[in-house]
Order: structure tokens, then C-alpha cells, then sequence
């Protein structure tokens, strides 16, 4: 034999092989073994085949944005890559992703001209900064108190602390210090949205959520340091907060907001907290005595699944026969209960109507199809983080809802201020319904008007816009109604197609019976425009069905503002006209249908349409009836919102302000000194 | 010597898990599968070293948020820099110029703020801003934009953050 590459020792006979084949089956695994590991490790180097896949040109093949994106423009001629991505899982990620745009305009660049003129007359707004929910809002000592989420720092979201101002009719506020700061472990993340209980004995308590210094969401209790100064200027964190944590299973972020407390039969306290287990909204049900130790209640008042997270939940209940509201506690017959909440995912306010079992501490919506969150919302526009409290000053509940807005961070960041509170509203139910709310402008509102104008059957044939000669048309109260003939109503053909305001082309989509309506904050070549409007589409079986829009959609000439039609279905009922009320207070919109039936807030930025240039019109864009209006347009007021004297003798007694009668009309004259100024100089511009 | 090669496939076997963690791909892939731009986003992420020890999305929605006010400085010191080369396009840059720093001074503060103290939707509103941003620059151009990728890149980097903070509502 020749010489071997393998060296080994002879061995005797039947132990040869053995040990050479064990060992090279060894070698053979292992190497296999090291092979199936690089393999492995290199193929996750590498991409695992991906839900998206991305070409050359940075496009997505797999294009999920594109199916998400529901109210694709037709006239928008961008790429896609400049349209932001709108997730198909909800309609808008936020106002600010819902973008539309319309033509290749150049960016528009924002003036102090068009940037103050935003600024609102008769809503409620800090002097600067950041706002958002409306918190712990209450009648006490003749005083209706309106606190608020507040950066005290910038434009934007952040540091958030409670602002503070008060009102004696709702309308005409006054600022005050920082209620209260995050000063404590418990909420030195946030001292986040709380309501107000006023007693059986009159005491006030107010409950918040506290971001703790580990971002966890706690409930924290606060009181007046002095329940005997009607400001309320002072407040006091309980020294045992928090009283209530994330019960067990649920998430540390995901347990905020306390209701108003309402009393039992038993004669405890009850609140009710929102939350969610997985994508199932909740609200949990605490009783207590002394709003410092709470029992859990076993299980939820309800829940409703996939959607998601509720903040800012609310309960109350509304009277079946009367128009006026009920205190938080009250119950028994003739009565039936809302419950609200504010969806995280979509930044919508949904409510329900339905009844309340204090025994076993349920509701039960009236209609499930129509459940909280998927159901009804409270306005179809900007509208979110709402709360009502009791007024038993006028015995009414009283609505506040915060409005963001809908333009982008470099006006803000300039402007130096971002968003408002909505124009407080009644809420009711809608007797002749029974299946919704009916909202309106508290009647203060009323006080603010000044000269009127008003037109009488004005006639509007198909394609037809009539100016409406009101004066200035920046701050506005207008109440208008719209009657078609019956035959048009009858003889139009029935259609197919779901009608839905989002997916609309806005007042241009012209049907038989609609658009028809007002244009607000419209220049005179109508360059840029609000509509308000109504349209009747006429359903498979015969029916009409009443829509109620707002569109955006050539609001501005700028294009970094939101270009989305707002809107929803609303009940017409037999024998009423079509009805609507439009406040317009510089930057913001809010129409009322059907007596509050259906509402929608907008916000509105005009680059041209704003100062003098400002215009409003009737139009029916309809193609086969005539529409009758007639209407009455008030100017309106400011309501001169204001830092509260600092003079100490005015605090004490917690009167009005009188000193400052004479200060208000220097301030008024200075402002109406400023307005024309400024009115001259656009009109320099505009011209 | 024998022990050696049979124990080494196994020596191998212990030290790939942990390297799969010091990547930490399953919590980027998975994360980023979520998002529109993947492959983009998967890169950003991969490159940033602290990626490798982010330990939920919210960690890895705040690297993103850093990608951003990385990108939108470089932006501005970029436009400077054009400012000098196309004196013509003086007004598109500038107004580039004030959107870039809102998104600095605006929407990356806030979505710090939102993320770190608890109310993610605030981040998701500031990151679509900063989309929004971005493409406001790039129309300033009326088509002649000299920065058209840069844009682009900023505008989905803020796509992919305002997707990734959505899953955590």
C-alpha cells in the first residue's frame, strides 16, 4: 500500500472502521451545521420580502397609501409622492394630514396682515400659546369658571399646565393666573384634562389626570385654597394624590380624564374614567365618599369594540320632555342618558343616546348600530376633547369643545398662538327625534349682535350666486332658510349612490336638488370661499335624504392648509324648510342645521378674503330646482376677552370689572383704530 | 481538536441569537412593515446606532423624530448654501428656509414632548406637519426645485415616523 494521507495505527481487526466513520459523520454535521448558520445569518442581512417594496424611483409598488387615501382629488395633478400619507385603517390620521391639494401654486407666503386677521373676536382664546381640551367647566358664586389644557411656552403641544378664565355670561371672559402647574411627581409630566363636582353642600372638587414623573396617567384630586374667593384664583393638590392609578391590566397610558361625579342612590359619588383593553374603548366606574378612597366597580359602564381608546369621556343625563338640562345626578323617568367619548385613533367626539341601570351600573345604548364611536358625532368638522357641565345658574347644559387647527406649524410658530374653543353651546334632546342631540349657541351668543340686515324670498334659479350686501362680513351671526318647490322635490330621479360630504366634489358637485346654501369669507371673484350648504339627494326607495357641508376645499389660495369637505346626513323632518346658522369669527366657521341637528366647525385661513375683501353670498349650484331663501345677517361684537384687573379690591369682591368699563372702550376704540389701520393697508394690498 | 470542531456549530449557535438582538431586527422589521417607505425606513434605522438597543416602538418613534431634526438641519444649512449659488430662487429658499425651522422649533419639540410624557397623538399630528412642511417647501419651486430629493427624503422620513407613532394609539 502506499503511503496514506491518513495516519493511523493498525488496529485489530473489527475496530478499524468505527472510529473513522463516526468521526467523519461528525465533521459532515458540523459543517453543515456551520453552513444552515451563515445562511441564516446572512439571509436576515438581507431583506425579508418586505409588505412594501420599493423601486427605483422611491415608489411604492405596493401602494397601501394610495388605498387609503379616499378622497383623492380629481383636479390634483401632484405625484403622489407629495401627498401625505393617509393610513388606511382610519379616514385622517389628524386635520393636518388630510391635506387636498389643488393646483401647482406656489407656497403661500404668510403676512402679519393674513396671520393676525386669523385671530378670533368673540371666541374663547389665551392672549398667546398653545390650547387644547376644555377642563373642569362650572358655575360657582356667580362666576362661570373655564380652565384649559395651556403651554405657557410656545405654539405647540407641550409643558401642559391648566389656564384659567372666567365669564359671568359666557361670552365675555376675563384670564387669571395659572390655576395649576406641574409641580408635583404626579403630574410633572402634565397636569392633563379634569372635571369640577360642586356638592351637596356646595363644595367644589376637581379631579385631573397627572402625568407622573414616570409618564404614568394618575387621577389626582385639587380644591379652591379658598372656596370663598369667587375666581377660584388659588388651588390646592390634595397631599395624598394620586387617589386613583391604572387599575390592574390596564395600561399606564391608557387611563385619563374623570367625569363630573354624579351622586348615587346610595348617596356615593360616581365617576366614570376612559380607557381601553386592546381595541376596545372602555370607561370604568369608580363610587367614592370622599373623592379621596374609590371602590372599582366590577366591569364597565360599556365598551365598545375596535375603537380604540376613549379620552375625555362624559356622562350626563338629558330630559325626554323638556328643553332644559338636568344636573349630572339627576335621574328617574324622563330621563335617558348620553354617553360620550373622544376617539384617540380618529379625533372625533361620538356620543349615544341610550338608559342608565344604577343597580348594576350599565348602559345600554338605545341603538347599538349607532353606539358610542360609531355612531353620531357631536359636529363634523374640528371639534374634539368636548365637555359639558350643568349650569345651574340657567339650568342648561352647557357644551365646550376644543378647535385646533387646520393650517400648518410655520403660521402657528408665527402667528405665535394655536387653537380655540369652540362657541359654547346648549345640548338637548331633540324631542321630535328621540335619536339625537340637538345643539346650539348659548343665547348670550345673542348679546353680542349689532346691526342687522335682513333679505326676504330671495329666488335662486339653478347656477345661481347672489352677493348679499351685510357690511363687513368677518364677524357674523347669520340665520338663514332654504325652501325648494315641491314639484322639483318630487319629480327629481332617484339615485344609487351614496351621498357623503367628504367624498364629494364640494359645492361644485352639482346634483338635482343641491348644493345650495351661503358662501362665507369669500372675495368678490370668489377666488377663495367657504361654502356652507345643504344637499338633497333622493334615495333608492324615493326618499330625500338632507346633507349638511362645509367645504374647504377653495377656502384659501395657500396650500398648506386643510382643502377637506366636512359634512354629514341630517333629519329634515315633515313640513320644515331647510334651516341653517352660520357664525363666522375671522378664522373660524360653525354652522347649525336643522335647529342643531347636525353641526359643523371649521377653521378657515383666506389670503384674500379677509379684513374688507371679505364677502358673503347665497348660491344654488343645483341643476334642477329653484331654491327660496330668506335670512337675517348680523354684525357681531367682540366680546373683548381680557386679562382680569389687577386691582385687589375688585378680586375680593368678585364683581365685574368696573374700572375697566372705561378701559374696555379705550381698548375698543383702540381695536377699532387698529382694525381700520389694518382694513386700509389690505385693502392697499388687495388693490 | 475533534471536541473543538464539534463544538463549534454549537459555540456558533449561542452567539447568533445575540446577534440578531444587537440588531434588534425583529422590532425594526416589524415596525417598519407598518409603515409606508419600508426599505427606507428599515435603513434609517439600522444605521442609527441607537436603534440596537431600543426596546419598544416608542424608542424607536423617538430615533425617528431625532432622524428628522437631523435632516431638517442639514436642509437648512443646504439651502444656505443655495441661497449663495441660485440668487434667482431667493424667495422659494427662504420660505423653505422658515418651514424647515418650524419643524425644528415646532413639530419635533412637540413630538418629543408627546411621546416622552404620554399623549402620542401630538406626535403624530407634529410628524405630519412635518410632511406637510416639506412638500410646501418643494411647491414654492413651481417645478424648478433644486432640492427636490431632499425634500422628498424629509417628507417620507416624517411619513414613516407619523405611521410608526399611529400604531401606538
Amino acid at each position: 500500500m502506499a503511503d496514506s494521507n491518513v495516519s493511523y495505527n493498525p488496529l485489530p481487526d473489527g475496530e478499524r472502521p468505527r472510529p473513522t466513520r463516526r468521526r467523519s459523520i461528525v465533521l459532515v454535521l458540523s459543517g453543515l451545521l456551520v453552513v444552515g448558520f451563515l445562511v441564516a445569518l446572512l439571509s436576515d442581512n438581507g431583506s425579508i420580502a418586505p409588505a412594501n417594496v420599493i423601486d427605483n424611483d422611491n415608489n411604492n409598488v405596493n401602494d397601501n397609501a394610495k388605498n387609503g387615501l379616499n378622497d383623492v382629488s380629481s383636479s390634483s395633478k401632484e405625484p403622489e409622492r407629495l401627498r401625505p400619507f393617509t393610513s388606511a385603517s382610519s379616514a385622517g390620521v389628524s386635520e393636518k394630514s388630510n391635506r387636498r391639494f389643488g393646483s401647482r401654486t406656489a407656497s403661500y407666503p404668510w403676512t402679519n396682515n393674513m396671520l393676525s386677521w386669523q385671530r378670533t373676536a368673540f371666541h374663547f382664546q389665551p392672549q398667546k400659546n398653545w390650547m387644547n381640551d376644555p377642563n373642569g367647566p362650572v358655575f360657582y358664586k356667580g362666576w362661570y369658571h373655564l380652565f384649559y389644557q395651556y403651554n405657557p411656552n410656545g405654539a405647540i403641544w407641550g409643558d401642559i399646565v391648566w389656564g384659567h378664565a372666567v365669564s359671568k355670561d359666557l361670552i365675555h371672559w376675563y384670564h387669571l393666573p395659572l390655576a395649576m402647574v406641574a409641580d408635583q411627581w404626579y403630574d410633572i409630566m402634565g397636569v392633563w384634562t379634569g372635571s369640577a363636582t360642586i356638592l351637596s353642600d356646595g363644595k367644589l372638587m376637581m379631579l385631573y389626570t397627572g402625568s407622573t414623573n414616570e409618564s404614568v396617567q394618575v387621577q389626582n384630586l385639587a380644591y379652591p385654597a379658598d372656596p370663598s374667593d369667587p375666581l377660584l384664583i388659588k388651588w390646592v393638590k390634595y397631599p395624598g394624590n394620586p387617589v386613583l392609578v391604572p387599575p390592574p391590566g390596564i395600561g399606564a397610558k391608557d387611563f385619563r380624564d374623570p367625569t363630573t361625579a354624579w351622586l348615587t342612590s346610595e348617596g356615593k359619588w360616581r365617576i366614570a374614567i376612559g380607557s381601553r383593553i386592546n381595541r376596545t374603548g372602555i370607561t370604568f366606574v369608580y363610587d367614592t365618599k370622599d373623592f379621596i378612597n374609590y371602590e372599582l366597580l366590577r366591569g364597565v359602564l360599556h365598551g365598545v369594540p375596535n375603537t380604540g381608546m376613549w379620552e375625555c369621556v362624559d356622562f350626563y343625563p338629558v330630559s325626554t320632555t323638556g328643553e332644559h338640562g338636568l344636573d349630572t345626578s339627576h335621574n328617574g323617568p324622563g330621563v335617558k342618558h348620553v354617553v360620550k367619548a373622544s376617539m384617540d385613533d380618529d379625533r372625533h367626539d361620538y356620543y349615544a343616546i341610550g338608559t342608565y341601570h344604577e343597580k348594576n351600573v350599565t348602559w345600554v345604548p338605545d341603538n347599538p348600530e349607532i353606539d358610542v364611536g360609531i355612531g353620531i358625532r357631536y359636529d363634523y368638522g374640528l371639534f374634539y376633547a368636548s365637555k359639558t357641565f350643568y349650569d345651574q345658574n340657567k339650568k342648561r347644559r352647557v357644551l365646550w369643545g376644543w378647535i385646533g387647527e387646520s393650517d400648518s406649524e410655520i403660521a402657528d410658530v408665527k402667528k405665535g398662538w394655536a387653537s380655540l374653543q369652540g362657541i359654547p353651546r346648549t345640548v338637548a334632546l331633540d324631542t321630535k327625534t328621540g335619536s339625537n342631540l340637538l345643539q346650539w349657541p348659548v343665547e348670550e351668543v345673542d348679546s353680542l349682535r349689532l346691526t342687522s340686515k335682513e333679505f326676504e324670498k330671495i329666488e335662486l334659479k339653478p347656477g345661481s350666486v347672489m352677493p348679499l350686501d351685510v357690511g363687513s362680513a368677518t364677524q357674523l351671526d347669520i340665520v338663514a332658510e332654504f325652501e325648494l318647490d315641491k314639484a322639483a322635490l318630487e319629480k327629481t330621479a332617484e339615485s344609487n349612490v351614496e351621498f357623503s360630504c367628504s367624498s364629494s366634489e364640494g359645492s361644485a358637485e352639482r346634483g338635482a336638488l343641491g348644493p345650495f346654501g351661503l358662501l362665507v369669507l369669500a372675495d368678490d371673484s370668489l377666488s377663495e370661499q367657504t361654502p356652507v350648504y345643504f344637499y338633497i339627494a333622493k334615495g333608492k326607495d324615493g326618499s330625500l335624504k338632507t346633507y349638511f357641508c362645509t367645504d374647504q376645499s377653495r377656502s384659501s389660495e395657500a396650500n398648506d392648509v386643510n382643502k377637506s369637505k366636512y359634512g354629514s346626513f341630517v333629519p329634515v323632518l315633515e313640513g320644515e324648510k331647510f334651516s341653517m346658522r352660520v357664525l363666522v369669527d375671522h378664522s373660524i366657521v360653525e354652522g347649525f342645521a336643522q335647529g342643531g341637528r347636525t353641526t359643523i366647525t371649521s377653521r378657515v385661513y383666506p389670503t384674500k378674503a379677509i379684513y374688507g375683501a371679505a364677502r358673503v353670498f347665497l348660491f344654488n349650484n343645483a341643476t334642477g330646482a329653484s331654491v327660496t331663501s330668506s335670512l337675517k345677517a348680523w354684525q357681531m361684537n367682540s366680546a373683548f376677552i381680557r386679562p382680569y384687573p389687577d386691582d385687589d379690591d375688585e378680586r375680593h369682591s368678585g364683581t365685574e370689572p368696573t374700572h375697566e368699563v372705561r378701559g374696555s372702550k379705550t381698548k375698543y376704540l383702540g381695536n377699532l383704530l387698529t382694525s381700520s389701520l389694518l382694513f386700509l393697508n389690505a385693502r392697499n394690498n388687495f388693490l | 481538536m475533534k471536541a473543538i470542531l464539534f463544538v463549534f456549530p454549537f459555540v456558533l449557535a449561542v452567539a447568533y441569537f445575540p446577534i440578531s438582538q444587537c440588531q434588534n431586527l425583529p422590532l425594526i422589521e416589524q415596525t417598519c412593515k407598518q409603515t409606508p417607505y419600508y426599505g427606507l425606513c428599515v435603513t434609517l434605522l439600522k444605521s442609527d446606532p441607537r436603534s440596537k438597543t431600543a426596546g419598544d416602538v416608542q424608542a424607536i418613534a423617538l430615533i425617528m423624530v431625532d432622524i428628522i431634526k437631523a435632516k431638517a438641519g442639514g436642509a437648512l444649512q443646504h439651502i444656505e448654501k443655495l441661497k449663495q449659488k441660485y440668487p434667482a430662487l431667493r424667495v422659494p429658499l427662504s420660505a423653505c428656509k422658515d418651514r424647515f425651522n418650524a419643524i425644528i422649533i415646532g413639530d419635533v419639540p412637540q413630538a418629543v414632548e408627546a411621546l416622552t410624557k404620554g399623549d402620542p397623538k401630538f406626535a403624530v399630528d407634529a410628524a405630519n406637519d412635518a410632511a406637510l412642511e416639506a412638500d410646501s417647501c418643494e411647491r414654492g419651486f413651481s417645478g424648478k426645485s433644486p432640492i427636490t430629493q431632499m425634500n422628498k427624503l424629509n417628507h417620507d422620513i416624517s411619513i414613516i415616523t407619523a405611521s410608526i407613532v399611529k400604531t401606538m394609539l
